[in-house]
C-alpha cells in the first residue's frame, strides 16, 4: 500500500485523514483508489473530462510524475504521493 | 474568517516590504476550524518567477511540499498563500484568479512606496473564473 498525502482542505473528503493508504501499481491507479474510496474528492481534482485539474500536481516522492510516465508511473509499496497545487499570480491586470 | 497573528504577521510584512519593488510569496501555516483558519506562522518562500518580478510571482511545488510538511511536523496545517502588489492596491487580479487554488486562502498585501499600505484575502472558486472575498484580521486591522 503507498501513501497518498492529502492537502489540508481536501481532508474534509477524506474523513479528516490526511494521509491515505491505497493499493494500485501506478499513479493512476492509485489516484483512481483513492477517489473511489473518497467519491467526494474526485471533482476537487479532476475536471469534468476527467483529467487532472490544471492546477494539480502529483509528485512521487520528490519527483513531479509528468517528468517520469504521468499516471503511468510505476508506484511501489514504500513509495509517497503529494498532491500540491501549481499557485503563481501577480497585480498583472 | 483568517486571524492572522502577530508573529506571523510581521514575517509576512517584512518579507513583502524587504522584496520591495517586487513581489514577494509565502506560505501561512496554522489551524483550521471550519471556515475559520489562524494563523500562527508564516514561511517566505523565493519568488520563482523566471522573467520581470515587479507584477508577478510563483511558487515552485518543491517549496510548497516542503512548507507543508514544515505543517505537518509541527501538527499544523498549511491554510494559505501570501503575496504582495507593489504600489497597487491588494485586489485579487486576473493573473492571480489564472494562477490560483480553491483549495487555500490567498492573502494580498499591499506594498506602497516600500511600507505596508493594507491587506486583504480571498478565495478562488474550483473553475478559477472568480474569488470571493474572505474577511481577515491581523494586528493593527
Amino acid at each position: 500500500m503507498a501513501k497518498i498525502l492529502i492537502p489540508t482542505p481536501l481532508r474534509q473528503y477524506t474523513d479528516k485523514k490526511d494521509t491515505v493508504e491505497v493499493g494500485g501499481a501506478t499513479v493512476g491507479e492509485l489516484l483512481n483508489a483513492l477517489t473511489t474510496e473518497h467519491p467526494d474528492l474526485r471533482r476537487h481534482l479532476f475536471n469534468d473530462e476527467g483529467k487532472l485539474r490544471s492546477f494539480v500536481n502529483v509528485y512521487l516522492n520528490d519527483e513531479d510524475i509528468r517528468y517520469l510516465s504521468k499516471d503511468k508511473t510505476e508506484v511501489g509499496a514504500t513509495d509517497t504521493l503529494t498532491i500540491v497545487p501549481s499557485i503563481a499570480g501577480g497585480s498583472l491586470v | 474568517m483568517i486571524r492572522i497573528e502577530q508573529a506571523a504577521w510581521d514575517l509576512m510584512v517584512a518579507h513583502a516590504e524587504r522584496t520591495f519593488p517586487n513581489e514577494c510569496c509565502g506560505a501561512m501555516l496554522g489551524k483550521v476550524d471550519g471556515v475559520d483558519k489562524t494563523v500562527t506562522e508564516a514561511v517566505a518562500i523565493e519568488n520563482a518567477f523566471t522573467g520581470e518580478q515587479g507584477a508577478r510571482y510563483e511558487i515552485r511545488p518543491e517549496d510548497l511540499i516542503a512548507a507543508d510538511k514544515a505543517a505537518r511536523s509541527r501538527g499544523l496545517d498549511l491554510v494559505g498563500i501570501f503575496h504582495s502588489h507593489p504600489d497597487c492596491d491588494a485586489y485579487f487580479s486576473k493573473t492571480d484568479l489564472e494562477n490560483s487554488c480553491p483549495w487555500y486562502s490567498f492573502v494580498v498585501l499591499s506594498i506602497k512606496g516600500g511600507k505596508f499600505d493594507h491587506a486583504n484575502s480571498f478565495l478562488p472558486d474550483p473553475d478559477q473564473t472568480r474569488a470571493e472575498p474572505e474577511p481577515v484580521q491581523f494586528p493593527g486591522s
